[in-house]
């Protein structure tokens, strides 16, 4: 026979063990996470609907108001579609080489740790240090040879014009993320099992054929946390931006980041900037998922 | 088994109860430190517990006098041993406004605020009220009318600032060139033209947006009238769209001398090049005759040039004749207000931050601080001591003469960012004056 209130008495204490091993590994965690990360985007979300100047005490509900004026500014659509570009080519940049930097630091070539190291260092170096460096190096150092060896690319400050100053942004960020982006595909190189390279070799595939048939689908993960890694990241972008170009020359590199940053502090529109960063989370939300959800699909078994 | 489930239950309270009593206990904290002060503001209302260190903090938003400032502090300390006062900076360029909203978020806004004029109103339900203090009744004539809210004194004025074309003397006399002759903008070609020939750079234009949106542009505004109520109602009307800047005369005849000034400006091929320590060394070190900035940059200057003398400004002229409005007068007004916050501060530190202020203007260490050290121009009558620098020097004697034009410290806080991108557009000649226009007339149509 069965001792229903046994059972019963089983299920509830086995509740109480699960609550009690989950608040023990993940209570603090969790309660940390809910205050530092769900409160304030339940009150930023709550923000967007007032006006609020970002300091005073007091502040009224006015609707969807700054949600249209979102959708009003040119300022903030220009600094968007500017980002998707920033982000489509720093992304693409940043894989490409990475993979190439990879590739060639896993076939054996001599002091191979050495490079790896050197190429992951930038990444090791905060990003305002990283853009003060870099602005010296484009508006002095590149001057100085320009002048001296008469080369009309370089004679004057790349920061000066709004197209040159994009492509700093552009080149910094790629130095910055590549290094990180190639220790991944170096693990995801050296996790591709040898027996089906070689069954590949033993088939009479040459070595291009290996790559394109055999490597690189086995390591479709890697390019998911990549792409996923970089992707955000470049929306993200501020302290590269803030610290390279500062917006400039007159505000034609404002990152998405930044925008809202000056909408919401400078412009002293709290209510705005907050609706704009919402409406950017979406965006990068939406995309990022897309893209894992998609090259999730097209990871394959060995 | 069993055991290790009851501690690691035990454990989860107390880690959980932890952080709720962290959050309470440091409420338990400023009761105490308030009911201290009130203790102590019973005994004797001004004298604070010599047993304990007050520590405060300043925003300082005058990046050039940060290191000058960090001396006062330390000297105030001495004389004031149990108050400790730290100074924080917002850089040059960066809004004061900013940096004290990202603090206030952060709940941890400093006990002293230095900030533009038009930051404190919106402020003053965070600040003090200073009408009581010591200084309200040495304070100059019209300086705390910007920060004056419902007949209260929200903020301290730090100093009095003034701008226009920074010559260097010397470089002037080699050309032979008399500033005090130059009233129109071909007298100024002229004076550019000399310069040149005679060897040096004639003039130095900085591109930084603050320099171009918040000091010169803004002339155009200060020259429409030399009534200040008149100049109010061209800034209402243009933010109702009803002025056309094209055929506003003061507004042409400042960007016909900008367009000169491109022409001499030393920087010419990469204007945006140029920065703001590129034009100090330029000015200090001898090598260009004229740069349009303002007498806070005297510091730097003096660290190139070493002389107290031997410098001066001349206004920026609108037109050719030279009794128009705007052509003898350089732009003084007050450049910062000092506010002391009330809601993360606690009655003992607001006392210690009342007290720097008396310290500033009646000690003095103070007031050497302010004249010699920091070459601030004071707006407090009980303050004697004569500036040591000649571009002060040369501010008191526009102020003396009643040659000053009005420096608008109600623009809306982005103005000189956004304004100056155009201008800085129009600098480089990527737009052309008609754009320029519609950009102004845009922005200020679309302010809150």
């Amino acid at each position: 026979m069965v001792d229903w209130r046994d059972v019963e008495m089983n299920r509830e204490k086995s509740f109480v063990n699960k609550l009690c091993t989950y608040l023990v590994f993940a209570g603090p965690a969790t309660f940390a996470f809910i205050t530092v990360i769900i409160l304030p985007f339940l009150f930023g979300i709550y923000l967007t609907f007032t006006d609020w100047n970002g300091i005073s005490s007091t502040h009224s509900f006015i609707g969807f108001e700054n949600y249209l004026s979102v959708f009003k500014d040119k300022t903030f659509f220009n600094s968007f579609l500017l980002t998707l570009k920033y982000v489509f080519f720093t992304v693409i940049l940043t894989n490409v080489i990475a993979f190439l930097l990879a590739f060639i630091l896993t076939s054996g070539v001599k002091g191979q740790n050495f490079f790896r190291s050197g190429f992951f260092t930038p990444n090791l170096i905060g990003g305002v240090l990283l853009g003060y460096i870099w602005q010296f190096i484009f508006s002095n150092v590149l001057v100085y040879i320009g002048e001296n060896l008469n080369l009309p690319i370089f004679s004057s400050s790349w920061l000066s014009h709004p197209d040159k100053a994009f492509w700093t942004l552009v080149i910094v960020g790629v130095w910055q993320y590549s290094g990180y982006m190639m220790i991944i595909y170096i693990s995801g190189l050296m996790n591709v099992p040898k027996d089906i390279i070689e069954a590949a070799s033993i088939d009479g595939a040459g070595s291009f054929r290996k790559l394109i048939n055999v490597t690189l689908p086995m390591m479709i993960p890697s390019f998911t946390v990549c792409i996923f890694l970089s992707l955000q990241r470049t929306f993200m972008v501020y302290d590269v931006n803030l610290a390279l170009t500062k917006g400039g020359p007159f505000k034609s590199t404002e990152l998405i980041s930044m925008t809202v940053y000056n909408k919401a502090f400078l412009s002293q529109d709290y209510g705005v900037g907050q609706a704009q960063a919402f409406f950017l989370f979406l965006i990068v939300a939406i995309i990022t998922l897309v893209q894992v959800y998609f090259s999730k699909k097209m990871e394959v078994e060995a | 088994m069993k055991g290790f489930k009851r501690l690691s239950l035990l454990m989860a309270l107390v880690l959980m109860m932890g952080a709720l009593a962290g959050c309470g206990g440091s409420k338990d904290v400023t009761n105490t430190s308030q009911e201290t002060t009130e203790n102590t503001q019973g005994d004797s209302s001004s004298t604070l517990d010599a047993n304990k260190v007050i520590e405060i903090t300043m925003l300082n938003s005058k990046g050039e006098i940060q290191a000058q400032l960090e001396e006062a502090a330390k000297a105030f300390s001495e004389d004031n041993p149990n108050i400790k006062l730290d100074i924080i900076v917002a850089e040059v360029g960066q809004s004061p406004f900013e940096k004290i909203s990202v603090m206030y978020a952060a709940g941890n806004a400093p006990a002293l605020a230095m900030l533009d004029p038009v930051d404190i109103p919106n402020l003053a339900d965070k600040f003090l009220d200073l009408s009581n203090e010591k200084w309200v009744s040495d304070a100059v004539n019209n300086s705390l009318d910007n920060v004056t809210l419902d007949g209260k004194v929200m903020g301290f004025p730090l100093s009095v600032e003034g701008s226009g074309f920074i010559y260097n003397k010397t470089i002037l006399d080699q050309a032979g060139v008399d500033p005090t002759a130059i009233k129109t903008t071909k007298d100024l070609e002229e004076a550019f033209k000399k310069v040149k020939a005679a060897g040096f750079e004639a003039l130095a234009i900085s591109p930084m947006d603050w320099s171009l949106g918040a000091h010169f542009l803004p002339i155009a505004y200060s020259t429409q009238s030399s009534d200040s109520e008149e100049v109010n109602r061209f800034l209402n009307e243009l933010k109702a769209g009803n002025i056309d800047l094209k055929t506003n005369k003061a507004f042409n005849g400042l960007m016909d001398t900008f367009d000169m000034m491109k022409q001499y400006n030393m920087y010419k091929n990469d204007p945006l090049a140029a920065t703001y320590e590129s034009n100090q060394q330029a000015m200090g070190s001898g090598e260009v005759g004229f740069w349009f900035m303002g007498n806070w940059t005297w510091p730097q200057i003096y660290e190139f040039a070493q002389v107290t003398e031997g410098f001066g400004f001349i206004p920026v002229p609108i037109s050719n004749n030279p009794d128009d409005y705007g052509n003898s007068g350089i732009p003084v007004g007050m450049g910062k207000y000092i506010g002391i916050d009330k809601e993360n501060n606690n009655e003992e530190q607001q006392a210690a931050a009342k007290k720097f202020l008396e310290w500033l203007v009646y000690s003095e260490k103070g007031q050497d601080f302010f004249v010699n050290k920091a070459n601030l121009i004071p707006a407090f009558k009980n303050i004697t001591l004569e500036p040591q620098d000649p571009l002060a020097k040369s501010i008191k004697e526009y102020m003396t003469n009643g040659k000053t034009i009005q420096v608008i410290s109600t623009l809306p806080a982005d103005h000189w960012a956004e304004v100056g991108a155009s201008m800085q557009k129009y600098l480089v000649d990527m737009i052309d004056r008609d754009t320029l226009i519609e950009e102004i007339q845009a922005y200020w149509k679309n302010v809150k």
